[in-house]
């Protein structure tokens, strides 16, 4: 690291390692969203033009699978290595303040990343297969499973981002 | 000058996608991730200790040393998760396949939802008001 250091500052290095995972998240994001509604709502073909629901939900699943599996990983993997100064920098002085409900709010988000992790490889199985219907309810649910746990790590990562963010 | 006519070739299928072996794997070790998690967390199982004021690993759980800043169990929960539910889903590819087969793929979303009240009991120290 210390070769990098001597281009940008640590905290230069540090933000945009954070920056790169909330971008990566928003990817993920994405990607669950649109498969999740595709599998809630099947597209039915309208007489005119297509709506935003319609165009929204009216993705082709299967394409969307690696992506979010590579994405997932990624978002992981930064998460991860930017979660040693969380610990340092970011937790202790909420533990001062006492931002409680806030440090569970972000335990329970790494509990879900790493649950989320150990269901990629099924996830992955499930819409490589997608025309097996015998997976269909299965592949519908946990992608659903899948962009609810996104969604709530999303969510929170904006709340501890807002409780002590850039400039605190 | 060639004639023959060059058509693209289909999309070949991983081999994995097809493979009966990688779904068993697959199922188990999606059923076992949140089983073996729950459990490392609730019980304070992790492979490693990582001491980020330091740098510094120790193997199994280790306690904060003083002045040196907090410890970190994450890590090592994971480890411990991937070790474990990877362990059951190689063990699970052993049996025969009529056996594999009769596990209900529902579990593969069920069991991380049911973590979830678990897990959040376990971070009741947090839940204060």
């Amino acid at each position: 690291m210390d070769a990098v250091y001597d281009y940008i500052s640590v905290n230069t290095f540090w933000t945009i390692l954070f920056i790169v995972h909330a971008l990566l998240a928003v990817a993920l994001l994405g990607a669950l969203s649109h498969q999740a509604m595709s599998v809630l709502m099947r597209t039915r073909q309208a007489a005119g033009p297509a709506g935003f629901v319609t165009r929204f939900t009216a993705v082709h699943g299967p394409s969307y699978a690696t992506a979010v599996c590579v994405l997932w990983i990624a978002t992981f993997i930064f998460g991860a290595w930017i979660y040693t100064k969380y610990r340092i920098y970011i937790r202790i002085p909420l533990e001062q303040d006492g931002f409680w409900k806030t440090q569970g709010a972000f335990e329970m988000k790494e509990h879900l990343a790493t649950i989320g992790l150990g269901l990629l490889p099924i996830y992955w199985y499930f819409w490589k297969n997608a025309r097996n219907v015998d997976y269909d309810s299965a592949r519908k649910w946990l992608t659903v499973t899948l962009a609810a746990m996104c969604w709530y790590m999303f969510l929170t990562g904006h709340i501890v981002n807002n409780v002590r963010g850039f400039g605190s | 000058m060639s004639t023959t006519t060059q058509t693209a070739a289909p999309a070949q299928a991983s081999p994995l996608a097809s493979s009966t072996a990688f779904r068993t794997f697959a199922t188990v070790f999606a059923i076992a991730t949140p089983i073996v998690y729950v459990i490392c967390e609730m019980a304070n199982w992790p492979l490693f200790t990582y001491h980020p004021g330091t740098d510094r690993l120790n193997l199994g759980w280790a306690p904060a040393v003083k002045d040196e800043g907090p410890a970190m169990y994450w890590y090592g929960w994971i480890a411990s998760t991937l070790l474990g539910a990877g362990a059951l889903g190689l063990f699970a590819v052993k049996l025969p396949e009529s056996a594999t087969r009769r596990i209900p793929l529902a579990l593969v979303w069920i069991a991380p939802l049911a973590a979830v009240p678990i897990l959040i009991y376990a971070l009741r120290f947090f839940w204060r008001w």
